[in-house]
C-alpha cells in the first residue's frame, strides 16, 4: 500500500504535465478543429474543417512528401547509424577523437543544421564552388538540384547529418553494454564475421535502434525548422501546411490547422503502435 | 451543487471586484488614454508616455534597419519624451498582426502586448477590418501638419482608406536589379521581359507568392495582361478576375518552362531571389525599396556592378505605415513614436542614404524652407534610380482585396501545373 | 569446438595483409565520415568572416568583420537573445529533471499496475510533434498570461524534453540497486542525507546525460518558441532565422557559431558520460 503510493507520488509531476500540457493541448487542439471553443465564443461543433483538410489535394501531396521524406532519411540514417556504431565498437588510435566529433553534431540545431546544408550545397553553395574550382561545373546550374528541390535531397541529408549520430550512439552504447560474450560464443561456434553480424549483433541491437528510428521517424515527420528553410515551396510538408494555416490571417483557417496538426500527430500515434506490436515479437534484450 | 455555483459566483465576483480595482487606479490620478484619450491634450498624453516601453514589432531582418531603429530612434525618444523603445524583430508583419489577433481571439482586449506595427496592404486591411487598430489620433499629433491626408497616395493603403487608422512612414517603388556587365540592354516593358525570359531560359525567376515581392512581379503581369491598372484599385469584382485571370495564368504558364528550375520550384522570398542573382544563376533580382539596391552593394550582398532601373510601362509603388493595436498597452508612448517617426529629423536620418536610404512619407512642401532644401540636397548611390524616374513610372498598388484571390489562384493555377 | 576457434583466431591475426587491407577500409570509413560530419560546418565559418563572396569564389573576394561587429552591437539584441536562451534552457533542464527523476525512478525500479499506460504516455510527446500541441494550447496560455513571457516558453519546451529526461533516468534506475538506500539508512541517515550521499552519486553520469539532452532539445527549439514567446522572447533560433531568411549569410554564419558553441561546452563537460563504461544513452534505446 504505502509502496503504491510511492509510486505514484514518483509519478504524478510527470504524470501532471503530461496530461496537462500534452493531452490538454490535444483536446485543445482536438475541440478546435471541430471548430468548438465556447471560451471564445464557438459553441457549435462541426466538421467542417476535416472535410477541408480531407478534399484539398494539396493536403495529400504534402503528405506523400512528409511520409517521403521521413522514411528515406530515417532508412538511411538507420544503416549508416549502424555501420557507424560497428566501426566504432573497434578500438584504434584517435578513438576519442573520433567519437567525440561524432557526437557533436547532436549539439547542433536543426536549424544551424539547415543553414548549413543551404551553404553547402545549394547551386551556387560550398561544393558547387568547389566543382567549378576543378572544372566540373561552368555555372550553378550544371551543379545537382538539391535544395528547394522535387526530391528534398538537401533536407533528408540533413536529417541523416543529424538523425546517424543519435541512433548511432544509442546502437554504440548497447554494443558496448552487450560486450564480447555473445560474439566470442559465436566465433567459438565457428560463424564468420558476416555470420556474426547477421545472426549476432543485428538481432541483439534490434529492439533498441527500432526505438531510437521510430523517435527519428516521428520527429522527422512533424518537424518545421528544415523544411521551413530549405524546402520547395509547393508542395509543401503537413507541419509547415498546417503551420501556415495556423498563421494566416484568416481566422478560419485555424480549425483547419489544428484539424492537419491532429492527423500528423494520428499517423505518427498509429506508427507507435504499429511499432509496440512489432517489437513484441522480437527477443527482447535487457 | 447549489452551494458550490454560489461559491464559485462570489469567487468569481471578488475577482472581478480586484480586477477593476486594479485596471483604472491609475485614473484616479488623472486622464487614461485608453478611455480618455479624445479629451486629452498632447502634452497630456507625452506626461502619460514618459516611462512607458513601447514594443514595437517590425520585420527584423535588416542589420541596417534595426540599427536606424534599435540604436537612433530608441535613443531619441529615450532622451526626448523618457520612452524605451524596444524593436522586437519577426520574422514577417503576419505574425505581429497574427498576435493581436490571437489576443482579440482569447478575449486580451486590454493591455495588449503589441503597441505598434510597422505595416502596411493586406496586414492593414486585415487588422482594420478586425477592428483590431487604435484610430484617429493623427489630429492630436504636431507633426501630423507635414502629412498631405489629400494625396491618395497616402490616403489610400493598396485601395484601402486609411481613415486615419496608420500613420505613414516611408515610400517604396519597384525596380528591377541587373548587372550592366551581364546584360547591356535590359528589357524595359513586361513584354520584352516575357520575350527575354523565354529566350533566355533559366536566367530569371520571381519569388513564389504569397511572398510580397513575388506578388509585386505578378501585379505587373496582371497590368499588363489587363492593358490596365484601373479596375483593380477598386473593390474586388468577380467578374473582372474570371476575365482577366485566366489570361494571368497562362502568361504565367507559358513563360514558367524558361524560369530558373523550369519553373518547378520558386525562391521562397526576395532574400533567395537576391542570392540567386548575386552567384550569377538568374539575371534579374528586384527590389521593393529603390535605395535598398545602393545598400545591398555596399553590404557585400550585391556585386559592386550591379545596377537598377525601371520599367517603362510603369512600376508598382506603395507607402508603408505605423500602425497601434486597439488593445495595445502603452497608446499614448506609442502615439509619441509615431509622431517623431514622422519628424523632419526622423525621416531626414531615415532617407540618408548612409543610413537607411528609405524615401520620405512628408509632403516635402509642408516642410519649412531649410528643411525641404535639406532632402533635396541627400546624396544618392549611382545604382539606384533617380526620384524623377521612380515618379515617372509610379503605378498604384491594387486594392489590397485583389491580392487573396490572386495568391491562392497563383498556388491553384500556376505552382500546382508545373 | 575451441579447435575451430583457434583456427578463426590464427586465420584473422595471421594474415598481415588482410589486417592491412581492413585497417585501410577503416581509415578510409573514418575519414569519410568525419569529413561528412564536419564539412556543413565549414562554410558556415567561413561566411561569418565575409564581406563578399560570390559564385564561383572558392573563398571570399573580401573579407571582412562586419558580421561580428553586428552580432556584438546592442543591436543586434544577440546578447540578450542569447542571456534568454540560455535562462529558457536551464529553467527547462531543471524542471525537467526535478520532474523526469521521480517518473524514471518509478519506472525503473518498480513494476505496477498500469505501468505500460505510463510509459506509453510517457514515450507519446516524442511521437506527436509539438507543434500539434502547442497550436491548442496558445489560447489558453494567451488568456492565463503565459503567452509571451519566459515561463510559458519553459512549460511548453518541457513536452518534448521530459520524455527524453524520464527515459534516460528510467534506464539509469533499471540498473541501480535500492539496497545500498536501505543500508544508509538502517544506518540512521534521514532521507535527504540519503538521496544526496546515495542515490545522486549513483545516477550523476545518467543525470548528466539527461541533462544534456534536455539542454539540446529545448536550445533548439524554434516553432514552439515563436509561437508561446510570440516574438517577445527573442531566442538565437529565432533571431537565426529571421537573418536566416533575409539571405544576410554573413550575419546567419555567426550567429550560426554562436548558437553551436554552448551546445558544444555542454558536450565537453558530459561527453565522457555519453558513450564507454559509463554510458546511459542506452536507455533511450532499451
Amino acid at each position: 500500500m504505502s509502496s503504491r503510493f510511492k509510486i505514484l507520488l514518483l509519478l504524478t509531476p510527470a504524470l501532471f504535465v503530461i496530461c496537462v500540457l500534452f493531452l490538454g493541448g490535444l483536446g485543445l487542439g482536438l475541440a478546435r478543429s471541430f471548430n468548438y471553443m465556447p471560451v471564445i465564443g464557438l459553441t457549435e461543433p462541426s466538421f467542417h474543417a476535416y472535410i477541408a483538410v480531407f478534399t484539398n489535394p494539396e493536403f495529400y501531396q504534402s503528405l506523400g512528401l512528409s511520409l517521403y521524406i521521413s522514411i528515406t532519411s530515417t532508412v538511411i540514417s538507420t544503416v549508416l547509424a549502424v555501420a557507424c556504431a560497428l566501426l566504432l565498437r573497434e578500438s584504434f588510435a584517435g578513438k576519442r577523437t573520433v567519437t567525440f566529433l561524432f557526437q557533436l553534431n547532436l549539439t547542433i540545431p536543426h536549424v544551424v543544421g539547415a543553414v548549413a546544408m543551404l551553404f553547402l550545397l545549394s547551386q551556387s553553395g560550398f561544393l558547387a564552388r568547389i566543382g567549378y574550382l576543378f572544372g566540373i561545373i561552368d555555372q550553378p546550374s550544371e551543379f545537382p538540384e538539391m535544395i528547394y528541390d522535387d526530391y528534398a535531397i538537401g533536407i533528408i541529408l540533413q536529417y541523416v547529418w543529424k538523425e546517424t549520430p543519435f541512433i548511432g550512439l544509442i546502437a554504440l552504447a548497447i554494443l558496448q553494454s552487450m560486450g564480447d560474450d555473445y560474439e566470442s560464443v559465436a566465433r567459438s561456434l565457428g560463424a564468420n564475421r558476416w555470420q556474426r553480424l547477421f545472426y549476432v549483433i543485428i538481432p541483439l541491437i534490434t529492439p533498441g535502434v527500432m526505438r531510437a528510428c521510430i523517435v527519428a521517424f516521428a520527429f522527422t515527420f512533424g518537424a518545421f525548422e528544415v523544411p521551413y528553410l530549405i524546402g520547395k515551396t509547393y508542395p509543401t510538408v503537413l507541419p509547415v501546411l498546417a503551420y501556415q494555416s495556423y498563421t494566416d490571417v484568416d481566422l478560419t483557417l485555424r480549425p483547419e490547422a489544428m484539424a492537419m496538426a491532429l492527423v500528423i500527430a494520428l499517423i505518427s500515434t498509429i506508427l507507435i503502435v504499429a511499432y509496440l506490436r512489432v517489437s513484441r515479437r522480437f527477443v527482447r534484450f535487457d | 451543487m447549489f452551494a458550490k455555483s454560489i461559491r464559485t459566483t462570489g469567487a468569481s465576483l471578488c475577482l472581478a471586484a480586484a480586477l477593476s480595482l486594479a485596471g483604472p487606479s491609475s485614473a484616479f490620478a488623472g486622464k487614461e488614454v485608453d478611455s480618455d484619450w479624445p479629451n486629452m491634450t498632447w502634452e497630456e498624453i507625452l506626461a502619460e508616455a514618459e516611462g512607458q516601453t513601447v514594443n514595437w514589432y517590425m520585420w527584423g531582418g535588416s542589420d541596417i534597419i534595426n540599427s536606424y531603429v534599435g540604436n537612433w530612434v530608441a535613443a531619441q525618444v529615450k532622451e526626448r519624451y523618457g520612452i524605451t523603445l524596444k524593436r522586437i524583430g519577426i520574422d514577417s508583419t503576419v505574425d505581429a498582426v497574427n498576435k493581436v489577433l490571437g489576443e482579440k481571439e482569447a478575449g486580451v482586449s486590454r493591455g495588449g502586448s503589441v503597441d505598434l506595427i510597422w505595416i502596411n496592404g493586406r496586414n492593414f486591411q486585415t487588422m482594420k477590418q478586425g477592428g483590431m487598430l487604435f484610430c484617429d489620433y493623427m489630429q492630436k499629433m504636431p507633426n501630423d501638419q507635414y502629412i498631405n491626408w489629400d494625396d491618395p497616395t497616402v490616403a489610400f493603403d493598396f485601395g484601402i482608406p486609411v481613415d486615419f487608422c496608420e500613420v505613414p512612414w516611408g515610400r517604396a517603388q519597384m525596380v528591377m536589379v541587373y548587372d550592366p556587365t551581364r546584360l547591356e540592354n535590359p528589357p524595359k516593358t513586361i513584354p520584352e521581359l516575357i520575350q527575354w525570359v523565354k529566350d533566355n531560359p533559366g536566367r530569371f525567376t520571381y519569388p513564389a507568392p504569397p511572398d510580397f515581392t513575388g506578388m509585386f512581379f505578378v501585379k505587373h503581369v496582371l497590368y499588363s495582361t489587363a492593358g490596365t491598372y484601373e479596375p483593380f484599385i477598386g473593390p474586388f469584382d468577380q467578374t473582372v478576375y474570371d476575365d482577366v485571370a485566366p489570361q494571368l495564368w497562362s502568361t504565367l504558364n507559358d513563360m514558367a518552362p524558361a524560369l530558373w528550375r523550369r519553373g518547378e520550384t520558386y525562391p521562397a522570398d526576395r532574400a533567395a531571389l537576391h542570392q540567386l542573382f548575386a552567384n550569377g544563376e538568374i539575371d534579374f533580382t528586384v527590389a521593393t525599396h529603390p535605395d535598398s539596391v545602393g545598400k545591398d552593394i555596399d553590404k557585400g550582398t550585391f556585386p559592386p556592378t550591379t545596377s537598377s532601373y525601371v520599367l517603362d510601362d510603369g512600376t508598382v509603388g506603395d507607402v508603408h505605415y505605423v500602425a497601434i493595436p486597439y488593445n495595445a498597452a502603452h497608446k499614448a508612448a506609442a502615439m509619441v513614436v509615431a509622431n517623431y517617426l514622422i519628424s523632419p529629423e526622423a525621416q531626414l536620418e531615415k532617407a540618408k542614404p548612409s543610413v537607411w536610404g528609405v524615401r520620405t512619407a512628408l509632403d516635402l512642401t509642408r516642410l519649412p524652407d531649410e528643411w525641404q532644401q535639406r532632402f533635396i540636397d541627400l546624396p544618392r548611390h549611382p545604382a539606384v534610380v533617380s526620384d524623377a524616374d521612380l515618379a515617372r513610372a509610379a503605378l498604384p498598388q491594387p486594392n489590397s482585396e485583389w491580392v487573396k484571390p490572386f495568391e491562392d489562384g497563383w498556388r491553384k493555377n500556376v505552382a500546382a501545373k508545373n | 569446438m575451441v579447435l575451430a576457434g583457434l583456427r578463426e583466431v590464427a586465420a584473422e591475426g595471421g594474415s598481415r595483409a588482410l589486417w592491412r587491407r581492413r585497417s585501410l577500409w577503416r581509415w578510409l570509413a573514418i575519414g569519410l565520415l568525419l569529413t561528412w560530419l564536419i564539412l556543413p560546418l565549414v562554410p558556415l565559418v567561413i561566411w561569418s568572416f565575409s564581406f563578399s563572396w560570390f559564385f564561383p569564389s572558392t573563398l571570399p573576394s573580401r573579407w571582412g568583420m562586419r558580421a561580428w561587429e553586428y552580432a556584438f552591437s546592442p543591436t543586434a539584441s544577440v546578447l540578450p537573445a542569447l542571456w534568454d536562451t540560455i535562462v529558457i534552457a536551464g529553467g527547462t533542464v531543471f524542471l525537467s529533471l526535478l520532474i523526469g527523476v521521480p517518473a524514471g525512478r518509478a519506472l525503473g525500479l518498480h513494476v505496477f499496475r498500469g505501468k505500460r499506460i505510463v510509459e506509453f504516455l510517457v514515450i507519446a510527446p516524442t511521437i506527436v510533434p509539438p507543434l500539434a500541441v502547442v497550436l491548442g494550447i496558445h489560447v489558453v496560455f494567451i488568456r492565463l498570461g503565459l503567452a509571451d513571457t519566459v515561463i510559458g516558453v519553459i512549460l511548453v519546451h518541457l513536452i518534448p524534453v521530459l520524455p527524453y529526461v524520464t527515459l534516460v533516468m528510467t534506464g539509469v534506475f533499471a540498473n541501480y540497486d535500492p539496497e545500498f538506500e536501505d543500508q544508509a539508512r538502517s544506518l540512521g541517515a534521514g532521507w535527504v542525507r540519503t538521496i544526496w550521499y546515495v542515490m545522486l552519486p549513483a545516477i550523476f553520469p545518467g543525470l548528466m546525460v539527461a541533462g544534456l539532452f534536455a539542454f539540446l532539445i529545448s536550445w533548439s527549439q524554434y516553432v514552439i518558441t515563436l509561437l508561446i514567446g510570440g516574438g517577445q522572447v527573442q531566442t538565437l533560433p529565432l533571431l537565426l532565422y529571421s537573418f536566416a531568411r533575409s539571405g544576410d549569410n554573413a550575419l546567419t554564419g555567426a550567429l550560426s557559431v554562436i548558437f553551436i558553441l554552448p551546445g558544444l561546452l555542454m558536450l565537453l563537460l558530459t561527453s565522457r558520460f555519453l558513450t564507454g563504461r559509463n554510458q546511459v544513452i542506452g536507455g533511450i534505446g532499451r
